[in-house]
């Protein structure tokens, strides 16, 4: 299972608000059953607080196994709507002084959020991801102590999901063995939500006035919570890639209007602006709050805040935050790269609680600088073992690529004929098919009279365009029986070259004019399809079999090429 | 303590009263060409006659159509009170077939359709069918439209059919039976005149007298405003003026001026106690926002080197690009910034560390674009293929881009002067 990990990094607070991962190849359906929603009420006695506090802030999610029964936690109530009550109360100025450089916007919120008990229009916050949107909303809602439904479009991947957690969050309904980890009512259609929704809200808001009534002698409520119940709807953007996107996005951005309940606040969390959200449909705009990008003295701040010796970062940081703010500007990624080039800085000092000296940083800098430009270079990419520090700030878009992280360790996974099949593939998509006569042909002579032949002017030209049109086009597709005859005529090459490391791998596939192999290349092929190393296209309408095409790149060829010793550039037609 | 209490109630006071529609449009009620005034007539006489009627509201989205609605029905059940039956059969959006029963057949609930008019017929009560989103019924085969239409005109029933819509076009999505069986009765709502927006503005922000509020401050507050709206030669007046006015030039719904309103409001100062000009002016300010400039003020100077050098390719009348051809067409571009980027004193350096990874990095700047949506692929085909191959456009204009670059202090001259063309001539100066 994979721990789901905190977003904001400055402030190690209890968010699991679930998946605050953007990465959208991330394993939704998975998400969506670890998904637990944000309960972290206060429980009445502080010994139940202590085991809602445990089940609360371990960052997998809810797993019945291994709950046992006396560790059930207590049936949700209207106090888990609150995230104020539990943990420490934190004042206005907390909340500045933990997100530097967003006094603005904490403020532009407040202001819209209003005193206790004020209606208020709908709230649409939106900035780029890692500016602190999901983290703000929480804290200021901590801090006015005001109850409230989060549920991320992200973990809620369909209309329903989204539509049934709310609704179990109104109506303190927690999926669990005994009801079958059903929701607790079944809603698909938008009708059905706003009846359901009207309901639960009246129950809530009713629940609530009487709780302010008595707030005085139950003492519930440190301060007055109002009666206002707030609706947050995290990551947006992703609502405009759903099949009713159409209809499901205007009726949110109408929830308002539909609902007419001045009781309820609405808030949408979103990566876009709104003006990406504009469909055939319409809707009235909500009030707008922007979280632009840290400037390089907030990123400085945010980064300092965690540190212990915090001279000596910030002299780090003198020496690398202008250069990788050049390149980019998200917390997240630079943290990320931040944690091991700090400490390959640190790395010539005994004491880290030292404080530098001109001197020294001198020094340190010079033991730095051939780190630098290599760390900026990789400034996306994952490296395999986890920083210490830094948590598990597990990178997005890392999967995107699979190919780059892949690269290395890929002489360990790859049996010789899967090499050769990547090989094989690579050639098919790269070389015109034309030319696998020439190329593959046993003499190779013809290959070599047609490279002397002096170029005219107008084949240079030609040569450019076809050089153009392969850049757009990327690489070629081609059908199996291609890249079949492909792969017999290399390892028919290597096979005479290379016989005895064939004899060490017992001939993993490598034997040619065998039928009986050919299912096993097949099952290479289709486990190279798997790992995305070779993609399916669209089936060609003349032929009607499918046709393959091959994305990894020439460096990665190259390196498997030299680690089966194959002679790839021979066989690479150049234009 | 007193001025902060008053304050707040004050401001909760006018919080509650933007949200609430039907406060606001109580102000049109007593005018009689006001769409109100027509609508309530239009109802009122099918109920007192005993007919039936069709009628359709057309306007912008937030012109008031639903809230001026739900007032001539209240109003009308204040005065007609055992009269009528409001059936709202308000589903949002395509769910025309489950109005009335999810489980029964559509047969079934026309059946039981005619059988409750014919019902209510009989016992001279009316009924109103309010369509919202009236445009989304017109989508399909219109079956239900039409027996709703057909049912009100076969039997002796008493209906009203309201739709809704901000299609100005709504009526002509019909089919030809169902238009037959229309009347065509449109109220259109349109963008109110100056004059109605001053008594708008005075009908909100002034405070009742008769309120818990102590009468002193409740005075003492409403002659802040009026000063503001009414007295003449005074700046304030002037500049109050023109704020409303860029904000209805803007948008001149009505739900755009109380938004407008709303954070003006919510930008009141506690301590004082009193709106100021200064609150609508930021309110203003927030409102005219332009997301793709800030966008792309966001971006980081290597994005930024990207998006001009996209623009370029537009200029030099590329139709189609993507990653590779970018980053090939512009290589001299992006291996300056290389330098600038990694502090490199001599070019000798550089050539050490290998392009390819400069190259992913950059591949990584142009993903952050893309989620960004300052640019986008320019076809959703090839979804298979990998990113650097897809054909991809620009989403923002030169102008914005230009605009963008010279408002931020970050960004370097030479982009600028690179998006200006002015470097075109010292293209082959590379190694200098």
């Amino acid at each position: 299972m994979r721990p789901l990990t905190i977003r904001h990094f400055p402030l190690n607070l209890n968010f699991e608000a679930a998946a605050t991962l953007d990465d959208p190849s991330f394993n939704y359906q998975n998400l969506a059953r670890n998904h637990r929603l944000l309960i972290m009420g206060k429980e009445e006695t502080p010994q139940i607080t202590r085991r809602a506090t445990r089940h609360s802030s371990a960052n997998v999610s809810k797993n019945e196994t291994e709950t046992k029964a006396s560790d059930q936690p207590l049936p949700p109530t209207l106090n888990d709507l609150f995230l104020g009550e539990k943990e420490k109360p934190i004042s206005l100025d907390n909340v500045v002084s933990s997100f530097p450089g967003r006094r603005v916007q904490i403020i532009e919120v407040m202001r819209i959020l209003g005193p206790v008990n004020c209606p208020m229009v709908p709230l649409f916050v939106y900035g780029d991801s890692s500016t602190g949107k999901t983290s703000i909303t929480n804290q200021i809602f901590r801090h006015l102590n005001r109850p409230f439904v989060y549920s991320s479009c992200l973990t809620c991947y369909s209309p329903r999901i989204l539509f049934e957690s709310v609704l179990n969050q109104l109506l303190f309904h927690r999926k669990n063995a005994a009801n079958g980890y059903s929701s607790a009512k079944r809603c698909e259609k938008p009708s059905d939500f706003v009846n359901l929704l009207r309901e639960a809200l009246v129950s809530v808001t009713s629940s609530l006035q009487g709780n302010s009534d008595k707030s005085s002698s139950k003492k519930l409520c440190r301060r007055a919570c109002g009666n206002m119940i707030y609706l947050i709807f995290d990551n947006l953007e992703l609502v405009r890639e759903w099949d009713k996107s159409s209809t499901i996005l205007p009726f949110l951005f109408n929830l308002h209007d539909i609902l007419k309940m001045p009781e309820v606040g609405l808030i949408f969390i979103s990566n876009t602006s709104p003006d990406t959200y504009y469909t055939s449909m319409g809707y009235l705009e909500p009030a707008t709050v922007y979280f632009p990008d840290y400037t390089e003295d907030d990123l400085r701040q945010i980064l300092l805040l965690k540190q212990e010796n915090k001279k000596l970062y910030s002299s780090f940081l003198d020496v690398v935050l202008k250069s990788f703010f050049r390149i980019t500007r998200r917390v997240d990624e630079l943290s990320t790269s931040f944690s091991q080039l700090f400490r390959k800085y640190c790395e010539p000092l005994n004491d880290l609680g030292v404080v530098p000296n001109e001197e020294m940083k001198r020094r340190l800098f010079s033991t730095l600088q051939p780190h630098i430009a290599p760390a900026m270079n990789e400034i996306f990419k994952v490296s395999s073992q986890t920083s210490t520090e830094g948590g598990a700030t597990k990178h997005k878009s890392s999967s995107k690529k699979s190919s780059l992280e892949v690269s290395d360790q890929l002489d360990l996974h790859m049996s010789t004929s899967a090499k050769y099949l990547l090989i094989s593939a690579f050639l098919a998509s790269r070389n015109p098919a034309t030319l696998d006569a020439s190329l593959f042909d046993s003499t190779g002579g013809s290959d070599n009279r047609k490279r002397k032949r002096k170029p005219s002017e107008k084949s240079l030209d030609l040569k450019e365009s076809a050089e153009q049109e392969l850049m757009m086009k990327g690489p070629g597709t081609f059908p199996l029986e291609r890249l079949l005859a492909i792969f017999q005529c290399i390892t028919s090459v290597a096979e005479g070259s290379f016989e005895e490391e064939e004899q060490e791998n017992d001939g993993i596939g490598v034997q040619t004019g065998d039928d009986s192999l050919m299912s096993d290349v097949l099952l290479q092929l289709s486990s190279l399809c798997n790992a995305n190393f070779i993609v399916k296209g669209g089936s060609c309408p003349l032929e009607g079999s499918t046709r393959y095409r091959s994305t990894v790149s020439e460096d990665m060829v190259l390196k498997v090429a030299r680690s089966v010793k194959f002679p790839l550039s021979k066989y690479l037609y150049r234009r | 303590m007193g001025r902060d209490n008053f304050a707040e109630k004050a401001l909760i006071f006018l919080r509650t009263r933007l949200c609430d529609p039907s406060f606001i449009f109580s102000s049109f009620s007593n005018s009689p060409d006001s769409n109100y005034s027509k609508l309530k007539f239009i109802v009122s006489s099918s109920v007192i006659e005993g007919c039936n009627n069709s009628i359709l509201l057309l306007g912008p989205r937030g012109s008031g159509k639903v809230a001026v609605l739900e007032l001539v029905i209240r109003d009308l059940l204040l005065e007609y009170p055992d009269m009528i039956t409001v059936e709202i059969a308000r589903q949002l959006c395509v769910e025309n077939q489950l109005l009335f029963s999810k489980m029964a057949s559509f047969d079934d609930n026309s059946q039981f359709m005619l059988a409750m008019l014919r019902e209510c017929g009989l016992a001279h009560k009316t009924i109103i069918f309010i369509l919202d989103e009236f445009d989304l019924f017109a989508q399909g085969k219109q079956r239900l439209l039409y027996s709703l239409l057909d049912a009100m005109q076969s039997v002796s029933s008493q209906a009203v059919v309201i739709g809704i819509s901000c299609r100005l076009d709504a009526d002509q999505l019909l089919e030809k039976r169902v238009r037959s069986r229309f009347s065509h009765r449109k109220l259109l709502f349109l963008p109110s005149i100056n004059e109605e927006w001053h008594r708008l503005l005075e009908h909100i922000l002034l405070l009742p007298t008769e309120s818990t509020l102590p009468p002193n401050y409740v005075t003492e507050f409403n002659e802040k405003i009026q000063v503001s709206l009414n007295r003449r030669n005074i700046l304030a007046d002037v500049k109050f003026k023109e704020i409303i006015t860029t904000c209805t030039n803007i948008d001149s719904t009505v739900n755009a001026l109380l938004k407008f309103l709303f954070r003006a409001v919510s930008n009141m100062d506690l301590g004082t106690g009193f709106l100021s000009l200064e609150n609508f002016k930021t309110a203003l300010s927030t409102m005219q926002r332009q997301p793709k400039l800030e966008c792309i003020k966001d971006c980081s100077i290597l994005e930024l080197y990207i998006l001009v050098c996209m623009r370029r390719m537009e200029i030099k009348e590329q139709n189609s690009y993507n990653f590779n051809s970018i980053m090939k067409a512009n290589y001299y571009w992006f291996f300056r910034l290389y330098l600038h980027v990694y502090e490199y004193k001599s070019v000798h350096d550089s050539c050490q560390t290998s392009d390819y990874y400069a190259q992913n990095v950059c591949l990584r700047a142009f993903e952050h674009l893309l989620r960004r949506e300052l640019i986008s692929f320019a076809d959703n085909r090839g979804n298979n293929q990998s990113i650097e191959f897809r054909p991809v456009k620009l989403l923002v204009s030169s102008h914005e881009l230009h605009q963008a670059l010279t408002s931020t202090r970050s960004s370097p001259a030479i982009l600028i002067k690179l998006l200006a063309g002015e470097l075109f001539s010292q293209f082959g100066l590379i190694y200098d």
